[in-house]
């Protein structure tokens, strides 16, 4: 399937293609951005690879993914933002609700770009999944820069989980 | 990307669609299969992302692996294609094709693998020409490592992948 494209004022939504793999890996290689994410270890090429292809095959299977995230003034792809079925187990307050994900390069965090990245994103799925429609996001206990955008993004936390026995809290709002 | 459709006498290869997740995450739940590849079944989450990546394998590069039907039943059987993993171990094969495997155990022993395969290897041998190819198989695996050595290939090391013993085999041109 051809991936929609999203603009912003400073930024472009777009879908993922072999070119920016190194970036991708880039970025799953720097603890900066991994520490809040999964177990927070650092991936390797084959890790950051499996979740690469991952992302874009979702796209094809699921018609909606994840986008690549590009800097107008750059030109630079500076990380994703979008939503995902991840097939949590149903026991997961998460579970059934398209999962909104966002992850940027340490560069350029605190600038905004993820709330920008993310509304916008939301934006889209309150077209693609229906007004009203629940989405939902998990983020780390201690990673309050997400949790801001988060709130900013008006997802309202309704749940606690545990992953790698690490502290999540799950948020979610209608589109 | 359109995913072609390979023919075999008693086979159907073709692109995965969503509606074979169910069969798919039986599949690789089920212990006989997993047993040779990758070492423990998949809880549904995991299956979930290992399906996402054949459909995204395909969308990137170009190739993948296909859904392998058997055309009596109609029924998905197992998988099989060619990978470009970047994986993870000495020597390194990235820029060489990989191929593989994995039948489910009711339809292991009536030679489809080895008909699947076949057709794969037309398949490879257009897209990519005639190149050097891999496989990696584990050395308890001993159906599959007779049935590369009927596709051509030759063990080239001994070695290890996510911290078990590996066969690297290689097809020379």
């Amino acid at each position: 399937m051809s991936i929609p494209t999203l603009s912003t004022p400073r930024l472009i939504l777009r879908g993922n293609t072999l070119a920016d793999f190194e970036n991708f890996l880039a970025e799953r290689s720097d603890p900066a951005v991994m520490k809040y994410l999964g177990k927070g270890d650092l991936l390797s090429e084959e890790e950051a690879w499996t979740r690469f292809i991952g992302i874009v095959g979702h796209w094809q299977l699921m018609g909606y993914g994840t986008w690549a995230v590009v800097e107008k003034a750059s030109g630079l792809r500076v990380g994703n933002v979008g939503f995902s079925d991840k097939r949590r187990p149903k026991e997961h307050p998460a579970s059934g609700s398209p999962e909104m994900g966002w992850a940027l390069a340490a560069s350029v965090h605190g600038k905004g770009y993820a709330t920008e990245a993310v509304v916008a994103a939301l934006a889209w799925g309150r077209e693609h999944f229906g007004a009203g429609a629940r989405a939902v996001c998990v983020i780390s206990t201690d990673n309050t820069a997400s949790l801001r955008v988060a709130e900013k993004a008006g997802f309202r936390r309704f749940a606690t989980a545990t992953r790698y026995g690490l502290g999540r809290l799950v948020f979610e709002r209608a589109l | 990307m359109e995913i072609p459709v390979l023919e075999t006498e008693r086979l159907i290869l073709r692109g995965h669609a969503l509606e074979d997740f169910p069969s798919y995450a039986q599949m690789w739940a089920d212990p006989d299969v997993t047993r040779f590849i990758g070492g423990a079944p998949l809880a549904q989450e995991d299956a979930w992302a290992k399906f996402l990546r054949v459909a995204g394998h395909w969308a990137v590069l170009g190739y993948g692996f296909w859904a392998i039907t058997e055309k009596a039943s109609g029924k998905l059987i197992g998988e099989a294609g060619v990978l470009g993993m970047k994986r993870d171990m000495e020597p390194s094969f990235h820029d060489v094709p990989e191929l593989g495997w994995g039948l489910l155990p009711q339809a292991q022993g009536k030679g489809y693998a080895g008909e699947a395969m076949y057709a794969i290897l037309g398949w490879a041998e257009n897209r990519f020409g005639k190149v050097r190819m891999v496989c990696i198989i584990d050395p308890d695996n001993a159906p599959s490592l007779r049935l590369a050595a009927k596709l051509g290939f030759r063990e080239c090391a001994h070695t290890m992948y996510k911290g078990e013993p590996i066969v690297l085999l290689e097809r020379l041109p």
